[in-house]
Formats: structure tokens, C-alpha cells, sequence
């Protein structure tokens, strides 16, 4: 039985298991459900991090001491501490003291928070590898800080980032998995769920990383084309 | 001092296979080993202390080990990952609490009952709506996954699709819910709600009404077939019964 | 037109400018020559005040650029710079390159400011790329744009900071014809330039730099026949 200790699950036993395949199958619009919350939650936590992101990524690249220090320490608690620790700590402590939370609103809000401090260091990254001489440019043209961001420096930041945002994108769609934790209806919870009481571990979490994986392909398809649509030269 | 390094890491190296090998060997003569799995969140019948894995469980799984000559080895994982665990061998034996029932006897085998739960309800100081199961109906509840509780969860969810249920891995993230308001009712085993409330939540939650699915009886899980374990832990559960050690048991949690 | 009044600047520990008093008048063509690391780059990227000045004033029609309170934004829009490495956006193409500005900060209609585009890509003798990204462009090309792109805020001076430097040999003489029209239509210009011939030719005045301060300035005949320093001397011995 050298597979079953490769596999560590006895993936053997378990695709055998026909009990498995009719699992799947009986939870299939179940798990696509959950699918949907994952994405819906992925989505607007991106929307909140990428705003999030260009202030952070901006006030890190600030000469005010004071946004700068601010934007360094959202991006360092955020990105240094594990997602699932602040899944938590705000969950059960934070945002019962600022509303009456549920499961997805808080998902939302956390997911966001930490995009936004990943998403913030890629657009810090992003600016500083736009040409210096870019923005020399711009203002010798006229152009006030603010303008020769918005018109000059940005719109060629965005490009660079992309395919770093893409990466992001992907890595927030699969850490949405740990909003579980919560009782949020998605993808992973629901596959806990099954399992839990099919114990069909192969099958059930075979079926959920499929689902998993044709979305996050798709996102990175979607990306290359964007990527390659923007390129101008 | 780059060479001073090396020498010490080969060293280390050195002697860390030896011991190695050496425990390898060494286990085999001494004493048998029982690989027990168990979900240390469920206090008291199985929690982590001080580093160490204490609670009735515990102390009675090591109890039938040393009566029957076995060195226990506890791991801790989720709770729904220990039927699988057995299937592959990754664990002798199961003890977390966990209770006979028809769909996990499909999977595993179980030893006589150790332990008579059934389970109870939970809710909010303030809450005078729900005093009953007959109450849990059309109400947010919360268990644990993969329990009964969850399981009983489900059951009111069929009599009324107003019912919310919320399934957490933790017991504790149960509880936490039922204190911020999240929930109106926690249905668990009783006996780790009594002590939960006794021990952290007195002043926010209590328990109501009767204790129900009282033929809800705690077994040791194991792979199905393996009647050398399953004989040998019945009989090891029946010697402590018989010299008094459950009785002590018994008594130093409950 | 310019002043620029006993200007200090270092970068950290590196003194740079060490006191330079220097003017411009109106129509006035200067061209700043020196061996390199001599400051004359320095010099020109001040009298825009893209580097802060340590002490001392810069001045453009009266205005102080180095005073505080004075918008430097308004006095840049008078300003036009061309760049070593011309500095296009690579996101816009090349009509876009030179509208943005009269469009964005002046608030010209695009039509209008198209308009204008276009007579001086006819100038520049590049109406053919007005549609074609930076990208696609060669370097004498580009720096062409980026005249055009300077020009296009209508500026009173026009600085150049060595603008044919990091070009091929044979686009040199495309971009120095553009800036030899620019002088003859009667532009105050300051360029900082290896391009001996073009100093001699066009400038009115050569102004020799070296180690941070203005060694000798005059006619372009009596810097490059005959100069009075040693060091401008030594300088023009290794160049010409």
C-alpha cells in the first residue's frame, strides 16, 4: 500500500469509493453556490483593497511623515500577520464593537484589509519602477504632484502592475477559502461541510479544487488578455 | 569559524540520526505504541494545557494504555478529519468525544459506549424566546462541525428552512458566536456546554431545558476490522471500570 | 529674462554649485559647456527649479522661483525643458505626448490644442508619427516630439539639458536643425551642449563652466579662438 502513504488520505481507497462519486454529485449545485459567494466576496474585498491600496501604496511614497507612517503600518500589520489570525481578531473582536457583524460583511472587510496592504506594496512598486525622468517631465511641463500622478505616472504604474495584481487577485480568491473559519457560505465551507459528514476526502476536496482552479484560470486568462490589449509598444 | 559551523552541523546531523535510528529501535523492544487522534478543542473532554493535551478523554485513553501495556501518542487534528485518519492509518484509534451513530458505524467501528452525553441547549442570559428544542425553530443556531449537534442542527433546518444553521470548526468559535449575538442557540454535547459555561461563560450564556438525544453515547473510534485494537481497548476500558480508575476519572472532571 | 544670483547646491556631502551668478536676456541664445560633472546640468535643472536651490535666487521675468510662496507650477508652464533621455510618455502617442499639457493644466479644447499639435509636428517634421506611439520612434525622432511637446505650453525660455547626447551620431544633426529654427524665430534659449559647432554657430554667448562655478563667458569667437582661462584653455584643447 505504498500509495496510500504517499497520499497521506488513502487516495486509493477513496476513488474507488463509488459512495464518493454520488457525493459530488448530489452537492454539485451546492458547492457552485458556494462558488458564488466565493467569488462575490473575492470581488468586493478586491474593490475595497485596490482603493485601499492606492492610498497605502501613494502614502507610502509620501514625503508627509505622517501618512507615510500610517500607510507603513496598515501595510506591515496586515501583511505581517497570518490572514487567519485577523479573520479572527476582527470577527469576534473588532467589528462587534463597531456593528452588529455577520459573516460575510466581516469576510468582506477582512479580505479587503489585507488585499488592500498586498495591493498597496504593488502600487508603491509599481510607481517607484515608472522612469524618474517621467515625472520630471510632467512637471517641468506645468503639471502640479497631483496631475503628473494622474496623468503621467499612474496610468503607467497600472500597466506595470497588472500582472502582479493578477497574481494578488488569485491569492485573495484562494484565501477567501479561510473566511470558512466564520461559517461563510462558500466554496471551502460547504466542502468542510459535506466531508464532515461523507468523510469522502478525495472526492470532496478533488471536486472543490477543480471548481478552485477552473476560477483562478479563468482570472488569469482574462488577465493576459488585458495585459496584452494594453501593450503599446 | 565558516569551518567551526560546518563541523557543527554535521555534527548535529550526525548525532540527530543516530538517536534517530536509534528510537526506532529502541520503541519496538520497550512497549507497543497506540497512535490516538483526538480534536483538543472540546474541553473537558479533551484540551490543550500548558503544552499538553489534558481532559476525561485523556486521562482515560492513557489509562487503557498503560493497563494494557501501550505507550499512547496523542495527535491532535480536526474532528472531521479523524475517520479519515483511521481509514489511512494515520492513527490506532480515535477519542474525542464522539458519539455512536448509525451513518459513522458505515465508516468505522466503535468500542462499548464510555461516556453518556446527549445534548443541550444553549442561549444568551437574556433570552427568554427559546426554552425548548420545539423553540429552535426558524432561530440561527450553532454547533460544531461534524458533531451531533450539527448534526441535530440540520434536522431542525428540515422541519423549518427559516432556520439558520452555522457549522464552526471550533466549539470555542461557537460559543464566541453565541456571546457577540451572532446566534440564538449553541446545540452541543452537554456535558462540554456545562463546563464551558462553568468555565468562561456564566455570565453571558446559560443552559435550557431538558437534555435531549440522551442515548447520544461517546465511543473510541477505530478503522473498521481492526479487531485486535477494538479488542484490546474493550477490554482495556473494562479493567478500569472494574479497579475503580474510571470512577477517579470521572470524578476529577465532572 | 533669466537671473540666477550666487546659487548654492549639493547633493549630501558633494558640492555641486558653488555660487554662480548668471543671466539670460530675452532672445538671448546660451550655450553652457564643461567637462562633465562640472554642474552645468545642475545649473539648468535649477533655473527650473527641478533641483532646490542650498541659497541664493533664481529669477524668470522678475518672478522669484526660489521664493516660497511663489507658485512654481504657473512659472514651469513658461518654461519648456528638453531632456538628455527625452522623457516622452510611452502611454500616449505622439499627438497626445504634446497636447496633454495645454489640455490638462491650461485648459485648451482638444480640437484647439490638436490644432496646434499639428503645426508643430509640421515644424518638427514629424505630422506623419502624430498617431504612432514613442515606442516606435528613433531617438532623433523623439527628442523632435519633445520639442514639439515643450513648445506646445508656449513658453517664454526654453532650456536644454544636453538634448543630442544620447543620440546616434546621425540623428544629431535633425534635432539641432529644429533647435537652429527655434533660435532664428527669436527663442530665449539656454543649452547645455557638447555640440561645439552648434555653441559656435548658434550661440550668442558660451558660457564655460567647471567644478561648480562659471569659469569665463563671452562671445562664441572669444571662447573658442580665444579663451583668457587656462582651464577653459586645457578644456577646449581635448574637445575641439
Amino acid at each position: 500500500m505504498p500509495w496510500v502513504e504517499v497520499f497521506g488520505m488513502g487516495i486509493l481507497d477513496n476513488i474507488i469509493s463509488q459512495n464518493g462519486y454520488q457525493v459530488v454529485l448530489r452537492n454539485l449545485g451546492y458547492f457552485l453556490g458556494g462558488a458564488g459567494y466565493t467569488i462575490f466576496i473575492t470581488a468586493l474585498s478586491l474593490a475595497i483593497g485596490m482603493v485601499l491600496g492606492l492610498f497605502a501604496g501613494l502614502g507610502k511614497l509620501s514625503a508627509n511623515k505622517i501618512i507615510y507612517m500610517l500607510s507603513t503600518a496598515y501595510i506591515d500589520f496586515f501583511r505581517g500577520t497570518p490572514l487567519f489570525v485577523q479573520i479572527f481578531l476582527l470577527y469576534f473582536g473588532i467589528l462587534p464593537v463597531l456593528y452588529d457583524n455577520d459573516p460575510v460583511s466581516s469576510a468582506i472587510i477582512v479580505l479587503g484589509l489585507n488585499s488592500g496592504a498586498y495591493i498597496g506594496e504593488i502600487v508603491r512598486a509599481g510607481i517607484q519602477a515608472v522612469d524618474n525622468g517621467q515625472m520630471e517631465a510632467a512637471r517641468s511641463l506645468g503639471m502640479n504632484q497631483r496631475q503628473a500622478m494622474t496623468y503621467v505616472i499612474l496610468p503607467q504604474a497600472f500597466k506595470i502592475v497588472i500582472p502582479p495584481m493578477i497574481n494578488e487577485f488569485i491569492a485573495l480568491l484562494k484565501d477567501s477559502s479561510l473566511v470558512s473559519a466564520i461559517t461563510v457560505p462558500e466554496l471551502m465551507h460547504r466542502g468542510d461541510l459535506v466531508f464532515a459528514n461523507t468523510y469522502e476526502a478525495t472526492w470532496v476536496f478533488g471536486a472543490i479544487a477543480v471548481i478552485y482552479f477552473v476560477i483562478t484560470k479563468t482570472i488569469s486568462v482574462i488577465g493576459d488578455n488585458v495585459e496584452r490589449r494594453l501593450a503599446t509598444d | 569559524m565558516k569551518k567551526f559551523g560546518l563541523l557543527l552541523l554535521t555534527t548535529l546531523l550526525t548525532v540527530a540520526l543516530v538517536f534517530s535510528v536509534a528510537g526506532c529501535t529502541g520503541q519496538k523492544q520497550e512497549q507497543k505504541v497506540l497512535k490516538v487522534g483526538t480534536n483538543a478543542t472540546f474541553p473537558p473532554f479533551e484540551m490543550q494545557e500548558n503544552n499538553e493535551f489534558t481532559g476525561f478523554d485523556m486521562d482515560l485513553i492513557r489509562a487503557i494504555g498503560e493497563e494494557q501495556g501501550y505507550k499512547v501518542e496523542i495527535n491532535h487534528m480536526d474532528f472531521k478529519a479523524l475517520i479519515p485518519a483511521l481509514g489511512n492509518k494515520k492513527i490506532d484509534a480515535a477519542i474525542a468525544g464522539m458519539s455512536i451513530t448509525e451513518e459513522r458505524l458505515k465508516s468505522v467501528d466503535f468500542t462499548k459506549a464510555y461516556f453518556n452525553a446527549g445534548l443541550i441547549i444553549a442561549v444568551a442570559n437574556n433570552n427568554e424566546t427559546i426554552k425548548t428544542t420545539e423553540d429552535l425553530k426558524g432561530k440561527k443556531l450553532a454547533a460544531q462541525n461534524g458533531t451531533i449537534g450539527a448534526a441535530y442542527c440540520d434536522e431542525v433546518k428540515k422541519l423549518d428552512a427559516k432556520t439558520e444553521v452555522r457549522i464552526f470548526d471550533d466549539i470555542g468559535a461557537a460559543f464566541m458566536e453565541l456571546e457577540k449575538g451572532g446566534v440564538d442557540a449553541v446545540v452541543n454535547d452537554h456535558p462540554v456546554t456545562a463546563y464551558y459555561l462553568k468555565t468562561t461563560g456564566t455570565s453571558k450564556a446559560k443552559m435550557v431545558g431538558d437534555i435531549f438525544s440522551a442515548d447520544d453515547q461517546y465511543g473510541i473510534a477505530i478503522k473498521k476490522g481492526n479487531t485486535e485494537t477494538l479488542n484490546m481497548l474493550n477490554e482495556g476500558l473494562d479493567k478500569i471500570k472494574a479497579n475503580g480508575k474510571y470512577d477517579e476519572i470521572y470524578k476529577k472532571w465532572f | 529674462m533669466i537671473q540666477v544670483v550666487d546659487v548654492y547646491k549639493s547633493f549630501g556631502q558633494l558640492q555641486v554649485l558653488k555660487g554662480v551668478n548668471f543671466q539670460v536676456a530675452p532672445r538671448e541664445v546660451v550655450c553652457v559647456i564643461g567637462p562633465s560633472g562640472s554642474g552645468k546640468s545642475t545649473l539648468l535643472r535649477c533655473i527650473n527649479q527641478l533641483e532646490k536651490t542650498n541659497s541664493g535666487q533664481v529669477y524668470i521675468d522678475g518672478e522669484e522661483l526660489t521664493h516660497p510662496k511663489t507658485d512654481i507650477n504657473k512659472i514651469r508652464q513658461q518654461v519648456g525643458m528638453v531632456f538628455q533621455l527625452f522623457n516622452l510618455f510611452p502611454h500616449k502617442t505622439v499627438l497626445e505626448n504634446i497636447t496633454m499639457a495645454p489640455i490638462k493644466i491650461k485648459g485648451i479644447a482638444k480640437t484647439d490644442a490638436d490644432k496646434i499639435a499639428m503645426e508643430l509636428l509640421k515644424k518638427v517634421g514629424l505630422t506623419d508619427k502624430a498617431h504612432v506611439f514613442p515606442g516606435k520612434l528613433s531617438g532623433g525622432q523623439k527628442q523632435r516630439v519633445a520639442i514639439a511637446r515643450a513648445l506646445a505650453m508656449q513658453p517664454k525660455v526654453m532650456l536644454f539639458d544636453e538634448p543630442t547626447s544620447a543620440l546616434d551620431p546621425e540623428m544629431v544633426g535633425e534635432v539641432l536643425a529644429v533647435m537652429k529654427n527655434l533660435a532664428l524665430e527669436g527663442m530665449t534659449m539656454v543649452v547645455v551642449t557638447h555640440e561645439m559647432g552648434f555653441a559656435r554657430e548658434v550661440g550668442d554667448r558660451v558660457v564655460f563652466m567647471d567644478e561648480g562655478i562659471i569659469v569665463e563667458e563671452g562671445s562664441p569667437q572669444d571662447i573658442f579662438d580665444n579663451p583668457q582661462n587656462p582651464r577653459t584653455q586645457a578644456f577646449l584643447s581635448k574637445v575641439l
